[in-house]
């Protein structure tokens, strides 16, 4: 009774990173119902991040979709060293990067209608104004900047996670997000 | 950082409001995803499962992937220096005075060790060996099986040319990630095999990532028997072979071409063959001529013969078992499955029999000096005490073993040492040619040598084959339990008790019958024709009670299978009886005597069978076999039978088979059938569609 009892306190109810990484387990051995469930929970996460690294729905989805294939793919490979979710970001913004790379030429043509395209603001308040203009602000920064800032304020992640998922040192993604705030500061 | 935190613009971003996907969108992606991860699923199950202990990453480029440059300076730069500072340390290594001082240094050790091992050998101390070599080598042998055959010297160079390999050190260097395998297999049988060579030999359809070395053979050609009309060859009686087959088609791999030796496949099951009255005639022939299962226009002629089975309790054995316990013996099929395994044989033993253990490498000297087998608590509690660790640094293991088989000798009885290792020969002399001279030299003096092999990934068979070869003994290949049993038990008496020595067959073909011949197997067991009649040649021993089978494929003159086009000008005069197929001549030694003594027998029309089926089982099953190993090994001849096909006729040939060995064969054959589909085989595999590949 005491041990349940200390059982029961000393292990809280499964939390969302010990579900994940038993359904990763799962999918790993080939559970299809597993990855489903996996997928499914992960899937708004990989979009919001899309967007925030791309800023346009149609593209988030897409992106999303791709990662999710990816993840389809990969999973076999992934070898828990690192934690699922850094696992996911990095296929997230090598999808984000590889997207915005063949997709530069698109967006070229894009950018004459982009201008009178009302997709991204009916900006009456300021404040929302301002937002705007930080995220357009941000998106036009060097990659590797980006990332940086982006996980780190966007996405609240620490610099360590951060770095992990960037594959770079801690210090470094330090150094990206200075860089940023003085590349921004002359922008905005 | 100076930056003041206040301002900070970017603590706007986490407040940023993302507008939510559409619903059609996420369940696209989510069916996408799922699709792709079943569609994963599935090709990583049809893939073959499991990875070889060999196949590990061997990249780290892998590992890197993802990894800005930036931070890969020290990589790149330690990776740059290593590949300059590697090759260079390698040819220093094995080019200069610094390989002798290695290989020296234990040896100087180990004679002092010997030394003592004398003295104290009535107060039964185990000597332990120096280990400080022990880390570097141990960790060669652990980590990666690929790696071993390049990081330990193959046995190949010998000292003589020791010019001439220096001079190939260099080119064989390259070689280290291409194929070491390949080039190690001619290598352990000298200079012969490395001319015919240059016949391009197919590759190996399937090379196996597995350590183990083989010595690479020829496949038996067809030949004309009015060219040709002798065939000699030394009997085999070894069954490794198969062990190793069935071990790695169980582990889910194709073995090697060289690695399939079809004589023993066959051997490897016992057959019913009526055995000899005496010890006087220990064996004789049992002949059948049936047609071929997988070619309708030719036959298989097969000899089988049963050694004759003297009373065990009558003969008396000195056995010395040399064991290895080196690092590399330390898993579970390897030094505990041996000691398990030697409970079983010391029951076979009596008081009369003696038993003693040398060990080398690890810990090396006696570890148990001659005792009556009876004593079975002290023989079992001298084994626990074995340990293996340690690097495999020879020692004067084996004239130790010897000396000690010397001194227990049993006039007329058994006197033999049993060597158990996985594949690490360093017995004390290391010069491969050496050592078999010594082991032929010791056989000269009646002290046998049978090789016990554990274990996968380090087995050196050619060196297993060639040192059981000359010491009149077998090799066995030991990966079970179960193959323990079968080894140490039911067949003690024929790996123990040799009712024949230098047992050779000579078959003489009657070109007016037969058109063409082909020994399936023995390649590596060829005699020359004059080999027949000279009793220094050795041959192949036959224990008690073992059988042993040979089968030709002949094609009868005139039946329209034969694959040689006629002489022009090349007249049949055939002066002998028209009605003898062949005929058979065996010479064998009894155990005690060096004069040869010879069994004649025609091969007449009456031990025809128009169906196999007629044969009786034994010929259906040794058939089955020799198929078996013909489509495993993409043989040139033979591989026209389906999986199925085999699987059935060995089916019909199970018979009584007792010892179960039958039933597991058929289910190998289905194995094998999934690891190397039907439709694997090669049109080039044929030789009447040679023309389409080119």
């Amino acid at each position: 009774m005491h041990a349940e009892l200390m059982g029961l306190t000393d292990a809280p109810p499964m939390d969302a990173e010990a579900l994940t990484s038993a359904l990763v387990l799962r999918a790993q051995k080939g559970d299809g119902t597993a990855f489903a469930e996996l997928i499914e929970a992960q899937y708004d996460c990989i979009y919001r991040t899309a967007w925030r690294w791309c800023g346009r729905r149609d593209d988030a989805e897409d992106i999303a979709q791709e990662v999710c294939v990816k993840i389809g793919q990969g999973l076999a490979r992934f070898d828990g060293r690192s934690a699922f979710s850094s696992w996911v970001y990095r296929i997230t913004l090598n999808a984000v990067r590889d997207w915005q790379r063949a997709g530069a030429r698109r967006v070229r043509h894009h950018d004459a209608f982009a201008d009178v395209s009302p997709s991204e603001a009916e900006a009456e308040q300021e404040a929302v104004a301002t937002a705007c203009e930080l995220w357009a602000a941000v998106r036009s920064l060097p990659e590797k900047q980006r990332d940086a800032v982006l996980l780190v304020y966007a996405e609240e992640l620490s610099h360590a996670e951060a770095a992990a998922i960037m594959g770079i040192k801690e210090a470094t993604v330090s150094f990206h997000v200075f860089e940023a705030r003085k590349t921004l500061r002359g922008l905005l | 950082m100076s930056f003041p935190d206040d301002t900070d613009p970017f603590a706007n971003l986490k407040s940023g409001a993302v507008p939510p996907p559409r619903a059609a969108a996420k369940t696209r992606a989510l069916a996408s995803a799922r699709a792709a991860f079943e569609a994963e699923a599935k090709k990583s199950a049809a893939a073959p499962q499991g990875k070889s202990v060999g196949q590990r990453l061997t990249s780290i480029i892998q590992s890197l992937k993802g990894i800005s440059i930036m931070d890969m300076r020290i990589p790149v730069g330690t990776a740059a220096i290593a590949l300059l500072v590697l090759p260079l340390g390698w040819q220093l290594y094995s080019s200069t005075a610094l390989t002798p001082t290695m290989q020296v240094a234990p040896q100087v050790g180990q004679n002092v060790e010997v030394a003592e091992a004398e003295a104290d050998l009535d107060s039964e101390v185990p000597v332990s060996a120096p280990r400080e070599e022990a880390p570097a080598d141990a960790s060669v042998a652990k980590t990666g099986t690929a790696a071993a055959p390049v990081a330990l010297p193959p046995p190949a160079p010998e000292p003589m040319l020791a010019q001439e390999s220096l001079d190939m050190a260099a080119p064989a260097q390259p070689t280290l990630g291409a194929a070491p395998m390949a080039d190690s297999f001619a290598a352990p049988s000298g200079g012969m095999l490395s001319e015919s060579e240059a016949e391009v030999m197919p590759a190996p359809q399937s090379t196996q990532p597995s350590g183990d070395e083989f010595s690479r053979f020829e496949e038996q050609r067809l030949k004309v028997a009015a060219e040709e009309p002798v065939s000699t060859f030394s009997l085999d009686v070894d069954t490794a072979s198969y062990s190793y087959a069935r071990r790695m088609l169980e582990d889910g791999y194709v073995p090697e071409r060289d690695a399939v030796r079809i004589e023993e496949l066959i051997n490897y099951f016992p057959y019913d063959y009526p055995a000899a009255e005496s010890a006087d005639v220990p064996f004789q022939p049992t002949l059948m001529v049936y047609p071929t299962p997988w070619n309708k226009k030719t036959q298989i002629l097969q000899i089988g013969i049963k050694g004759f089975e003297p009373d065990v309790a009558d003969t008396r054995s000195n056995l010395v078992f040399l064991i290895d316990t080196s690092g590399s013996m330390d898993e579970a099929d390897k030094l505990p499955l041996l000691k398990r395994a030697f409970g079983l044989l010391l029951d076979q033993l009596s008081s009369d029999d003696t038993v003693a253990i040398v060990t080398y490498a690890g810990s090396a000297g006696v570890a148990l000096k001659p005792t009556a087998a009876d004593s079975k608590a002290e023989i079992m509690a001298a084994l626990d005490q074995l340990y293996a660790g340690g690097s495999t640094a020879g020692a004067e293991g084996i004239e130790l073993a010897y000396r000690l088989a010397e001194d227990a000798r049993i006039e007329g009885g058994t006197n033999r040492v049993i060597l158990a290792t996985d594949g690490d020969f360093n017995v004390g002399i290391n010069d491969p040619e050496k050592l078999k001279d010594f082991i032929a030299e010791k056989r000269q003096s009646g002290v046998g040598l049978s090789v016990l092999g554990f274990g996968r990934g380090n087995l050196d068979d050619a060196t297993m084959q060639a040192l059981a070869q000359n010491g009149d003994g077998n090799a066995s290949y030991i990966g079970s339990f179960a193959e323990a049993k079968k080894v140490l038990v039911e067949e003690i008496g024929g790996t123990l008790h040799t009712i024949a020595r230098d047992v050779k067959v000579q078959v003489e073909f009657n070109p007016a019958v037969v058109a063409e011949y082909r020994l399936i197997g023995y390649e590596t067991r060829h005699l020359n024709r004059e080999d027949f009649n000279n009793d220094a040649v050795d041959a192949g021993d036959v224990g008690a009670g073992t059988t042993v089978t040979a089968l030709y494929e002949i094609t009868a003159v005139g039946s329209g299978g034969e694959l040689v086009e006629p002489l022009r000008y090349g007249g049949t005069d055939s002066t002998g009886a028209t009605e003898e197929i062949a005929f058979l001549k065996m010479r064998y030694k009894l155990p005690d005597s060096a004069v040869s003594q010879l069994i004649e027998q025609p091969v007449t029309a009456e031990v025809v069978y128009d169906d196999i089926a007629d044969a009786g089982v034994d010929a259906q099953f040794a058939a089955a076999v020799a198929a078996f190993g013909q489509k495993l090994k993409s043989s040139t001849y033979g591989t026209s039978m389906s999986w199925d096909e085999v699987e059935d006729l060995a089916k019909a040939g199970r018979g009584a088979d007792d010892g179960g060995y039958r039933a597991e064969f058929i289910r190998l054959v289905d194995m094998a059938r999934l690891l190397k589909p039907d439709t694997h085989t090669d049109v080039c595999d044929f030789p009447a569609s040679a023309d389409d590949c080119d």
